[in-house]
C-alpha cells in the first residue's frame, strides 16, 4: 500500500534541491553577478564619462544601449548554469548517489529551478542597476517598457535554458554541452539567419531562431515598435564595389515572439524529459 | 520463517548482445545479511543498479516490501523507497562539504529535521571523519570518500541497506570498523545486501552467500551448506616445527590410513589427489574431511594421541575464508561457459 511517507510524493524534495543547488552554484553566481555589475558600470556609467559621448535623447534609448550586452550575458549564463543539469549526473556519476534517494525528475526540476532563480536574479540586478542609472540621468518616472523588456529577458532565458537542458539530456559531458550550445547559439543561429535572409529576403522570417526571438528584449523598448520589421541596408557609397544592399529582419512581432518562445520551451522540455527517461547510468 | 523483503524474479538485463544478468531468482528475508559474490563483470553491480531503479530490467521483476506491507513490484512504485539505502559503485559526490551533502541527503529522504545534525555527527564520529565535516569532498582521500559513501547510504536509518563493494579503498583498520558497523546494523535487525570481491569480509558478516557468475546465480546458501554441496570441508592443522622432508610421504600415508574413516574418500582429484596435504611454507597439514562435526573431534584426538612423536599441533581450525575461496573458485570454474573453460584450462589446483 502506498502512502506519501513511503514514496516521497510532494514538493518538499524539490524545494530542498532548489536550496541545495543554489548553495552548490554559489561561486558561479558570484562570478556572473560580478560580470553583470561590471557591464552595467561600463556601459551605463563609464561610457557616459568619455568626452564627446552624447547621452541618448530618451530614457528608453539609454536603456536600449545599456541592454546591448544582456543577450550575451543571458546566453553565456544559460549555457554555463544549465549545461550540467542532466549530463553531470551521468558524466560525473553522481547519479549513483542521488537517483536512489529522490525521484529523478524532481531532482532535475529542483536543480533547474535553483539555477533559474540565480540567473533571473543576476538579470534582475542588471536591470535594477540600469534602472537606477536611468533615473540618475533622466529622472523619474522609470519608463515602463524596461519592465516589459525584463519580462522578455526572463522568457528568453527560460527558452535558452530549455534548449541547453535538451542538449544536457543526451550529451555525454558537461564541457561538450557548454561548447556545443554556445557555438550553436552564438554562431550557428546567426549564420543560419543570414543565409536564410540572403536567400529568401523578406518572404521568410527566421522564426526558428531563438537568438532572433531574443531581439525582443531591446526592440520592445522602442516606441513606436519597429514597423516594417524588415529593412534593407546599403553598405558604402554606390559604385567601386560599394553600395551593397542586403536585407535584415529587425525583430519578430511581440505576439509571435511570445508564442514561439513558449512553444520552444514546451517542445525542448518535453524532448529533454523523454531523452532523460530513456537514459541509463 | 521471517518475511521476504526483496525478491528478484527471473531478472534479466541485456546490454546489446551481452547479457549482464541472466534470469536471476533471489529472495532476501528481513534481518538477513546476504553477500553477493562474483568475479569482475559477473553482474553484481548491474543487479544492485536494477534494485536501485537506476537500470531498467529487460525482463523479470523486483519485488520490495517495506514497513511490513505486501510485496510491491518496484516498477510500479512511482518514486524512490526511503526505507532503502544504497552505496553503488565508487561514490562520486557533488563538490560540497560532507556536512552540506549529508544534510541534503537526510532532508530529501525525510529524516527528522531535529535529529539530522545529531545523526550526522554520530556517523562522522563512528567513521572518524569529524575533522572533515566542513571540508569539501574534493579534498577527501579515496578511503574517506568511500566512508562518506557508506554514511550517505545509512544517514536516514533505512531498514534495508544495499552496499556495493563497501570495503574498496579502505585501510585494514577502516575495514574492521566497517565490519563492526555492519554487525551493529545486523543486531538492529537491518536487512543488508553486500556485493564484494573480498571473500573474508563477506564470510565474516554474511548469513548467506549468493555466488554470481556470467549473470547467473550459481549458488545461494550459507558458506557451510555451499561447502557441503561441493564436498569441500577442510581442516587446517598448524605444527610447532616443520616436518622432516624425508619423512613427509610416509607420514602423509600413515595419516591417510589412520584417519580414513573421517576423511573425504570421494574427493575430486582436481581439488586434491589425496585427502591429507602438507604445506611446508606454513608448517601446516590440511585435511579434507567428511564435514561431520564429530569427525573434527576424532581427527584432533588421533593427531594428538597417535602422532605425538611425529609433530606437535599448535592450532587446529576449520577456516571459513579458505572454504569460501574454494567454494567460490570451484563454482565459478564449474559454471564457466564451454568456450571460456577451454581457454582457462580445466585445472583447479590448490
Amino acid at each position: 500500500m502506498r502512502n506519501n511517507n513511503e514514496y516521497g510524493i510532494g514538493l518538499k524534495p524539490i524545494f530542498d534541491t532548489v536550496i541545495f543547488e543554489i548553495k552548490k552554484q554559489r561561486k558561479k553566481f558570484y562570478f556572473f553577478l560580478g560580470v553583470a555589475i561590471l557591464i552595467v558600470f561600463l556601459v551605463g556609467y563609464l561610457l557616459q564619462l568619455f568626452p564627446g559621448y552624447l547621452l541618448p535623447d530618451t530614457q528608453a534609448g539609454y536603456f536600449s544601449g545599456g541592454l546591448t550586452f544582456i543577450e550575451f550575458l543571458t546566453l553565456f549564463s544559460a549555457c554555463l548554469f544549465f549545461s550540467g543539469i542532466i549530463c553531470s549526473e551521468f558524466d560525473k556519476k553522481t547519479g549513483f548517489i542521488v537517483f536512489p534517494k529522490i525521484n529523478k525528475y524532481k531532482l532535475i526540476l529542483g536543480k533547474y529551478l535553483g539555477n533559474l532563480i540565480l540567473v533571473v536574479f543576476i538579470m534582475a540586478i542588471y536591470y535594477f542597476l540600469l534602472g537606477l542609472l536611468g533615473f540618475f540621468y533622466y529622472g523619474g518616472p522609470i519608463n515602463i517598457r524596461i519592465f516589459y523588456s525584463f519580462g522578455f529577458a526572463v522568457l528568453y532565458v527560460i527558452a535558452l535554458s530549455s534548449f541547453v537542458t535538451l542538449f544536457s539530456s543526451f550529451m555525454k559531458s558537461v564541457n561538450v554541452t557548454i561548447i556545443s550550445t554556445l557555438l550553436i547559439l552564438l554562431i550557428g543561429f546567426t549564420i543560419a539567419d543570414q543565409i536564410v535572409t540572403l536567400i529568401f529576403a523578406d518572404s521568410f522570417e527566421p522564426l526558428y531562431s531563438i537568438v532572433y526571438l531574443g531581439g525582443l528584449i531591446t526592440s520592445v523598448l522602442q516606441n513606436p515598435f519597429p514597423d516594417p520589421r524588415y529593412a534593407e541596408v546599403t553598405m558604402g557609397p554606390p559604385g567601386m564595389g560599394g553600395g551593397f544592399t542586403f536585407g535584415q529582419w529587425i525583430t519578430p512581432s511581440i505576439e509571435m515572439g511570445i508564442i514561439l518562445l513558449l512553444v520552444y520551451i514546451v517542445v525542448f522540455f518535453v524532448l529533454a524529459a523523454v531523452l532523460f527517461k530513456r537514459r541509463q547510468l | 520463517m521471517s518475511e521476504i523483503v526483496i525478491k528478484l524474479e527471473n531478472l534479466t538485463k541485456r546490454f546489446g548482445n551481452f547479457t549482464a544478468v541472466d534470469n536471476i531468482d533471489l529472495e532476501v528475508c528481513r534481518g538477513e545479511t546476504i553477500g553477493l559474490v562474483g568475479p569482475n563483470g559477473a553482474g553484481k553491480t548491474t543487479t544492485i543498479k536494477m534494485i536501485a531503479k537506476i537500470l531498467r530490467p529487460n525482463s523479470g521483476r523486483i519485488l520490495i516490501r517495506t514497513n511490513h506491507s505486501e510485496l510491491l513490484d518496484l516498477q510500479n512504485v512511482s518514486s524512490t523507497i526511503s526505507q532503502m539505502g544504497f552505496l553503488i559503485d565508487i561514490p562520486n559526490f557533488y563538490n560540497m562539504t560532507a556536512f552540506q551533502l549529508l544534510k541534503y541527503f537526510a532532508k530529501i529522504q525525510k529524516y527528522p529535521k531535529d535529529q539530522t545534525e545529531a545523526r550526522i555527527n554520530e556517523l562522522l564520529i563512528r567513521f572518524k571523519l569529524t575533522e572533515w565535516k566542513h571540508e569539501k569532498v574534493k579534498n577527501f582521500s579515496k578511503g574517506m570518500t568511500q566512508k562518506l559513501g557508506i554514511i550517505q547510504a545509512i544517514i536516514h536509518d533505512p531498514d534495508i541497506i544495499i552496499l556495493d563493494e563497501p570495503q574498496t579503498g579502505l585501510d585494514p583498520l577502516a575495514r574492521i570498523e566497517i565490519r563492526k558497523y555492519i554487525r551493529d546494523l545486523q543486531s538492529q535487525g537491518k536487512t543488508i545486501f553486500v556485493a564484494s570481491h573480498m571473500l573474508y569480509e563477506i564470510s565474516e558478516v554474511c548469513d548467506k552467500i549468493a555466488l554470481i557468475n556470467y549473470g547467473k546465480i550459481i549458488g545461494f546458501d550459507t558458506v557451510e551448506n555451499l561447502a557441503k554441496s561441493l564436498k569441500i570441508n577442510v581442516l587446517n592443522c598448524i605444527l610447532l616445527k616443520p616436518l622432516n622432508t624425508s619423512d613427509i610421504d610416509s607420514l602423509l600415508n600413515r595419516l591417510s590410513k589412520t584417519l580414513s574413516p573421517y576423511l573425504d574418500q570421494n574427493l575430486e582429484t582436481r581439488i586434491s589427489k589425496i585427502p591429507v596435504r602438507y604445506k611446508p611454507e606454513k608448517q601446516e597439514l590440511k585435511f579434507y574431511f567428511d564435514g561431520k562435526s564429530e569427525s573434527r573431534g576424532e581427527i584432533l584426538k588421533i593427531l594428538i594421541k597417535d602422532f605425538e612423536s611425529d609433530f606437535t599441533v599448535i592450532a587446529f581450525t576449520q577456516p571459513k575464508t579458505s572454504q569460501l575461496e574454494m567454494v567460490y573458485s570451484q563454482m565459478v570454474k564449474n559454471n564457466e561457459p564451454e568456450g571460456k573453460r577451454k581457454l582457462n584450462g580445466d585445472v583447479f589446483k590448490n
